[in-house]
């Protein structure tokens, strides 16, 4: 993992005591809300219905055990004794004082961490992977250049007063988890028939009002050369990207309206012209010096196979059934990646309390060579345990409940904070969440029904992704009350893909029945080993349709 | 008279120029719009001695079509060699156009001359105005000197380069 060199502490250090000065002179009446409020975005903290929140960054979803303490220690020194692990892999605190937030941000500091750039309209928190460095057929762990991304967008001078917000997420995998797609840039790495890494790069992507799934502008870019690349998107964005109207603000819309080919020619003639100049071209020791950071930790020599592990399923059926939906294979001999889903039944997805936060910081030091990973469905996981500690894992994580064992079925879902929280709401959010997942709490009927993602966002806005659920809710308003609309056949992986909407919307009343309907529609539907979102896309809209409506 | 005083390369600076309207006659050091350096061009090149001009981010005409984009620096490019000064506006300090505009005209078409920030320009930017290579800063009357260069010297160093002098962490580390 990243560490922190003195250069990295001090800016940090200096950025805090920037900010401090900030609140002082908001405080004192020196600043106005609306001076103050791109300069407290920039550092995390947001205004929403009840009070200030803090966003925290998790810089590519990786946190080392000392720092998951801290998002314990800080969920109860500040905050009432939980965080919210959020869809950009990040940790929002819901209750800090703002007077308080300097000294919280002191605190973050002293384990590397920091509010930095997790919201206002600059280039937010890189996010990935969160099986980097774990999972097989990687090209390049991820992070290595999201490291490089997170440091050459920090602080940025030019683009630090964008349209709007701008958002990058990287994968170095085939299999897409961190939906690179509905990014403003999205980032695969490949390689090159050369054996060269490279990276393949999207732009204009993104959820809203208005979804787009990116566009391919670049089928490789050079290592050496993204910064330059990336700096050259940036900057045609910066200077002709919309300002007059914050919906039409995000690069998508730029790509958008000026053609895709259009914008690669802009984007090709100012990256030609940074190129040239070489002054983004990052130095061959500067990366692999980074890369040192993520070289592989020290795995044991293991046999693939745990006889004790082996037993531990016979004798275990719930263990039995953690395993089988959320353990995954590790590209080391005797590891495994463990999941742990914050989506127990009828919970709020993505909360964790301080005293979970801890149990899981001390099951990364002790069984997973001290990493967590934050992903962007909202869970957490354990990257490297040992298939003989898995058993000793699984207990403790359900003895603190953390053991639900429903990662990417039914219960697994995605929910904005709705009308609970947020003041631009047209509908609650996690309590019909909490419904659906009561509705489906059978984990036998969960896993009859397999993969299937349910996305649900309070309003257009679309925090939660609820364009590319397999099934997505959208909580629309009608005269004050509360109803949702359901669309299907969205993804947000390799094939992402928006939803289409199934028709008109359905009362509080109805919505729980109505996405059973679409379940058993599938269930009944689907052939020998078809998942929910195969069906769909074989059987398309009608069938869903007729059963919703008539 | 001016509402705002001068701050160029770190000193405070009288104001010798003046923004003049495009129907007003010229004086010794006048900062014109674009469209009248465009229109004129002949005529302000025979004229010689000092001139400036002032870039819009914003375009309420939406003369480059319905996206209401900004005044294109680039456009700047053939009279370069008759500015001693350009201004860039910002018209409010959200919009960071400009930001752009200033690297374009240090970095790739090589403006030595001074550049100014005018508009609205607060505290908490002048440090990255600065980074982006304007040297010269349209100041609230009210602001010291001394609470300027505390702005400058808020952030230590940076990670990457722009217009200024420092390399960025990524490219200086290690050297
Ligand atoms: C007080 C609560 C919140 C408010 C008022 C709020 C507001 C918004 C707005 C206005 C947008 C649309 C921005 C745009 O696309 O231009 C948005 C997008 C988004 N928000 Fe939130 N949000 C809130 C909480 C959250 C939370 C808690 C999360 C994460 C769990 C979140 C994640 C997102 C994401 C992922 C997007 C989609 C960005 C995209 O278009 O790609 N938001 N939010
Ligand atoms: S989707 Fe709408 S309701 Fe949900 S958090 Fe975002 S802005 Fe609020």
């Amino acid at each position: 993992m990243y560490r922190y060199d003195e250069f990295d502490h001090k800016l940090v250090a200096d950025r805090v005591d920037q900010f401090r000065g900030q609140v002082e002179r908001r405080v004192s009446g020196a600043l106005t809300e609306d001076q103050f409020k791109p300069l407290r975005l920039m550092n995390g903290v947001y205004l929403q219905l009840h009070a200030y929140m803090l966003r925290v960054a998790i810089p590519y979803g990786t946190l080392r055990s000392e720092q998951m303490r801290m998002l314990a220690h800080i969920a109860r020194k500040y905050d009432r004794g939980y965080g919210h692990f959020t869809t950009r892999q990040n940790i929002q605190y819901n209750w800090p004082a703002l007077d308080q937030i300097p000294d919280l941000l002191d605190e973050l500091a002293s384990v590397e961490m920091h509010a930095i750039q997790t919201s206002g309209n600059c280039i937010r928190n890189v996010t990935s992977d969160q099986y980097a460095g774990a999972i097989n057929d990687e090209i390049e762990d991820p992070r290595i250049i999201s490291e490089i991304i997170r440091q050459w967008s920090t602080f940025h001078p030019e683009f630090t007063y964008l349209p709007r917000k701008f958002k990058i997420a990287v994968t170095g995998h085939v299999n897409d988890r961190a939906a690179i797609k509905l990014h403003d840039i999205g980032i695969v790495v490949k390689q090159n028939d050369a054996g060269e890494v490279g990276y393949e790069v999207h732009v204009g992507g993104g959820q809203g009002r208005t979804p787009f799934v990116a566009k391919k502008m670049n089928a490789f870019v050079p290592k050496a050369k993204l910064l330059a690349y990336l700096e050259a998107v940036m900057r045609v964005y910066n200077m002709l990207g919309r300002r007059d109207n914050s919906y039409k603000a995000r690069i998508k819309i730029l790509v958008h309206e000026t053609g895709e080919d259009e914008m690669r020619r802009l984007v090709e003639a100012e990256f030609a012209k940074i190129d040239a100049s070489q002054m983004l071209t990052v130095p061959q020791e500067e990366i692999d010096r980074i890369s040192a950071y993520f070289a592989p930790p020290a795995f044991e020599t293991l046999p693939a196979d745990s006889d004790g592990f082996t037993k531990a399923q016979t004798a275990d059926a719930d263990f039995a059934r953690f395993v089988r939906a959320n353990v995954v294979a590790h590209k080391q001999a005797g590891y495994a990646i463990v999941n742990i889903s914050l989506k127990p039944i009828g919970g709020v997805p993505g909360d964790a309390t301080d005293a979970q936060m801890d149990v899981i910081a001390d099951l990364a030091e002790h069984y997973s060579l001290d990493e967590v990973r934050v992903t962007h469905e909202q869970n957490l996981v354990l990257p490297h345990v040992q298939l003989d500690d898995l058993k000793t894992v699984y207990d403790v994580l359900a003895a603190n409940q953390l053991a639900t064992a429903n990662l990417g079925l039914i219960s697994d879902q995605i929910a904005c904070p709705g009308l609970d929280y947020c003041n631009l709401a047209n509908a609650r959010s996690i309590p019909l969440a909490q419904e659906i997942s009561e509705r489906f709490a059978d984990l036998d009927r969960q896993y009859d029904i397999g993969e299937l993602k349910i996305k649900i966002s309070g309003c257009i806005n679309a925090c939660g992704h609820h364009h590319v659920g397999h099934i997505g809710i959208l909580g629309v308003d009608k005269k004050g009350t509360e109803f949702y609309q359901i669309s299907l056949g969205g993804a947000a992986d390799e094939n992402a893909a928006i939803g289409q909407i199934t028709g008109r919307a359905f009362t509080e009343e109805d919505i729980v029945d109505a996405i059973e309907t679409v379940v058993t529609t599938y269930t009944d539907l689907r052939t020998d080993g078809e998942r929910f979102i195969d069906t769909y896309n074989r059987v398309g809209m009608e069938p869903f349709k007729e059963r919703l409506y008539d | 008279m001016t509402d705002y005083h001068l701050v160029i390369d770190g000193a405070t600076t009288p104001e010798t120029w003046s923004y003049i309207d495009d129907d007003a006659p010229l004086n010794d050091a006048p900062i014109i719009s674009l469209g009248r350096l465009k229109d004129q061009a002949d005529a302000l090149r025979a004229r010689g001695g000092k001139l400036g001009v002032v870039l819009q981010a914003d375009d309420p005409d939406k003369t480059r079509g319905k996206t209401s984009m900004g005044e294109d620096v680039h456009e700047l490019a053939p009279y370069l060699d008759m500015l001693s000064l350009v201004s860039i506006a910002f018209p409010i300090y959200r919009n960071g156009r400009g930001y752009s505009a200033a690297r374009v005209l240090r970095q790739e078409l090589n403006f030595t001359g001074e550049l100014r920030a005018s508009g609205d320009v607060l505290y908490d930017q002048w440090a990255m105005m600065n980074r982006c290579g304007i040297n010269a800063f349209e100041l609230a009357g009210d602001v010291s000197l001394e609470t300027f260069k505390t702005a400058l010297g808020e952030l230590s160093g940076a990670y990457q380069p722009a217009a200024d002098q420092q390399r960025g962490a990524l490219w200086a580390r290690g050297k």
